[in-house]
């Protein structure tokens, strides 16, 4: 009687453990369609599906497209780091660096891939700082990124000359025109070279996720970093390069930024890191490391960028924080329902 | 043979008279003279009565927030909502007892009640924040810092709303202003500086006299042994977090009075100076250390850096990267102490 009784309590669980994998599985799907229909049926009043001015007419599409440039580059690389149990506040001001620094070198006359490598090359270079902090000195990751974004900040603040609220072009000096080629210019399908650019970083580290021995040490180190060590990963070596990888995509993001305003402002880097963790809580990483997927991440990216985009429409600009908020919480909260279980188990 | 190695194990314990704590605090207190003593050489007019006073009362909000903020660092926890929850709580003090129908204008109309109710109810929802804190943090063991920016984001977006993304500051009874006006006539001792010595002063006798705090200590150095000996970590982490509401509620409100509005770009960045005073009076990151006293300490070291920048004439935008570099260096330092003191 009584095994019988634990054979279907078992049953049951499994069952219920089954359900749950497969909604941890495709959630994230349904939220993203949910949020584009509630959004397209809205203001539909005011001209039909697919016309000027909807929000799924193709302008509107490829404005949002455009704008998740900067998210959809850097996202996947934070999952990366968010995997092996680390975290990067510092993205958003590293971003805000690059894309000032990027701006000086274009209004000072270099061309376009100088200043493109060049960035890029510091964009490693703040990684590279970060991941010394956290592995060579051993301060945790929270503060030492905190601190770092605190610095960032303050240099992309101190480049721009006082009295400018960014690097733009003034009396003296000229923006060039082709500073926006990169992320406004159509290419293919109505898209600049930012986005198509994007969509190869994340098939790359998606790959590198999944195939390569990166994605794998990343997930060992996340799961249980004693372990790994012991089974013989350096992973000294391999968080510092996962913090200089994180670096390398927030110099590409901020550039996109910079190109796509023709400027250099140092504060629009600025919450980029709240973004990719809702992001990478969005897309079911666990907190802690060890498991999550960069391709459901994007999805994650997707999501934010439609309620940032959606609602710029709907309802008053001061909404957008407490927007943002209750999308974090409630990333918080799906995370810990359909993620955390599974360490309990 | 064995007596010879407990002799040696024992032989630091006894040669060390002063906690490390205590330890901590003195070397952040000799670093703060060297500081000053730098700053009156270089900057000119530093070394003068009314500046050193000024050190102390211009800091008045980061170093109450810092109490609330140097408890939870101490289980090992963060508080990043503290900046929001001061911009919330003012514009609710001011939005509560706003008049009736006064004006055609939204944003100059409110809920009418008396000063005392409407303070009594921002409070309220200060702790409020600070109760949503404490329930992912000990209920659902969601990540502290990623919570806290979460209702950061949400107690600042709820200022916003409610200003309209701007501030309110009209139609307010005159009770409003008096709180942020009143103080020791002719100097610059307002009444939010006494409170802050206060609070200080209480803070203090909580943490060397009480269980309460005792306890905070063994649940920062190991969470998991203060479960095993029976202490109930949510119900300490709760009570932290909702004091740490109710800090910066109180500063939100005396912030308001005193420039009689509520802003809702108000303490932009207070979360980041209070951590940053936390770590440089030697509060653990990892939890289980950390005095109040030190984190006074490291608000006047801050304080001294900063106002020597501005004192040197060097561009606002200094500030960032000044705090970026003192932070780190005193981390570096701190460590660096404590490791020759236990070689």
């Amino acid at each position: 009687m009584s095994t019988v009784k634990t054979e279907s309590l078992r049953l049951q669980l499994d069952r219920s453990a089954n359900v749950r994998s497969i909604i941890k599985q495709f959630y994230i799907f349904v939220v993203l369609a949910l949020i584009v229909l509630a959004f397209s049926v809205m203001k539909l009043d005011q001209g039909g599906m697919f016309e000027r001015g909807h929000f799924l007419s193709p302008d509107s599409i490829i404005n949002l497209l455009r704008s998740a440039v900067p998210i959809l580059t850097l996202s996947g690389a934070f999952t990366l780091l968010m995997i092996s149990g680390h975290i990067d506040l510092s993205v958003g001001s590293a971003m805000s660096l690059s894309a000032v620094v990027y701006a000086w070198m274009v209004l000072n006359g270099y061309s376009f891939l100088p200043a493109f490598v060049v960035t890029l090359i510091m964009g490693c270079g703040l990684g590279f700082l970060n991941g010394y902090l956290v592995t060579k000195l051993r301060i945790t990751p929270v503060i030492a990124t905190l601190v770092t974004l605190s610095a960032f900040k303050g240099l992309a603040l101190l480049i721009v000359p006082d009295g400018l609220s960014a690097i733009k072009g003034g009396a003296g000096q000229v923006m060039p025109d082709w500073i926006n080629y990169y992320a406004r210019r159509e290419v293919l399908l109505g898209l600049p070279w930012a986005f198509w650019v994007a969509v190869f970083v994340i098939l790359l580290l998606t790959i590198l996720q999944r195939k390569t021995i990166l994605g794998k040490y990343a997930a060992a180190i996340g799961g249980n970093r004693l372990a790994a060590e012991l089974s013989g990963i350096n992973a000294v070596k391999m968080v510092w390069l996962l913090y200089i990888i994180v670096g390398f995509f927030a110099a590409l993001a901020g550039l996109a930024r910079a190109s796509y305003m023709s400027l250099g402002d140092p504060l629009s880097g600025d919450n980029m890191e709240l973004d990719c963790i809702i992001a990478v809580l969005l897309g079911g990483t666990a907190f802690s490391g060890g498991e999550g997927s960069v391709s459901k991440t994007v999805v994650g990216a997707l999501i934010i960028i439609c309620v940032t985009i959606g609602l710029m429409t709907v309802i008053p600009a001061y909404w957008q924080t407490v927007a943002k908020g209750s999308v974090l919480v409630t990333a918080v909260v799906l995370n810990h329902l359909l993620v955390q279980d599974k360490v309990k188990a | 043979m064995e007596l010879k190695e407990v002799k040696h194990l024992r032989k630091p314990l006894m040669v060390s008279k002063i906690s490390d704590e205590s330890f901590i605090t003195l070397f952040m207190l000799g670093i703060l003279v060297i500081v000053f003593a730098i700053a009156s050489v270089i900057v000119p007019n530093f070394y003068t009565a009314q500046n050193m006073l000024n050190l102390v009362t211009n800091n008045w909000f980061v170093i109450i927030l810092g109490i609330g903020v140097t408890f939870v660092l101490i289980t090992g926890n963060y508080d990043m909502s503290v900046g929001g929850n001061i911009a919330l709580t003012g514009v609710l003090s001011v939005y509560f007892c706003q008049g009736v129908n006064v004006s055609q204008n939204a944003l100059a109309n409110g809920l009418g009640l008396p000063y005392p109710v409407a303070i009594g109810l921002a409070l309220l929802c200060a702790m409020g924040v600070g109760a949503v804190n404490a329930f992912f943090i000990a209920k659902l063991k969601v990540p502290s810092i990623i919570v806290t920016l979460g209702t950061m984001m949400l107690a600042r977006g709820a200022a916003q709303v409610i200003t309209q993304g701007a501030q309110r500051n009209t139609s307010l009874p005159d009770a409003f202003g008096v709180l942020g006006s009143l103080g020791i006539p002719g100097t610059s001792i307002r009444l939010a500086v006494l409170v802050m010595i206060t609070l200080i002063i209480v803070a203090y006798i909580i943490e060397k006299k009480t269980v309460f705090a005792r306890r905070i200590y063994l649940i920062g150095a190991n969470p998991e042994a203060a479960r095993l000996s029976g202490i109930n970590v949510g119900k300490y982490l709760t009570a932290l977090y909702i004091l740490s509401g109710l800090l910066a509620g109180i500063t939100g409100i005396l912030l308001a009075s005193e420039f009689k509005a509520g802003v809702s770009s108000r303490a932009m960045g207070y979360e980041f100076d209070a951590l940053v005073i936390a770590l440089l009076g030697g509060v653990s990151i990892t939890g289980g250390f950390g005095s109040v006293l030190g984190m006074f300490v490291g608000a006047i070291i801050l304080s001294v850096v900063t106002s020597a920048a501005t004192g040197m004439l060097l561009s606002p935008d200094w500030q960032f990267t000044l705090k970026a570099i003192v932070t780190f260096l005193a981390i570096l330092a701190q460590r660096f102490a404590l490791d020759k003191r236990k070689s």
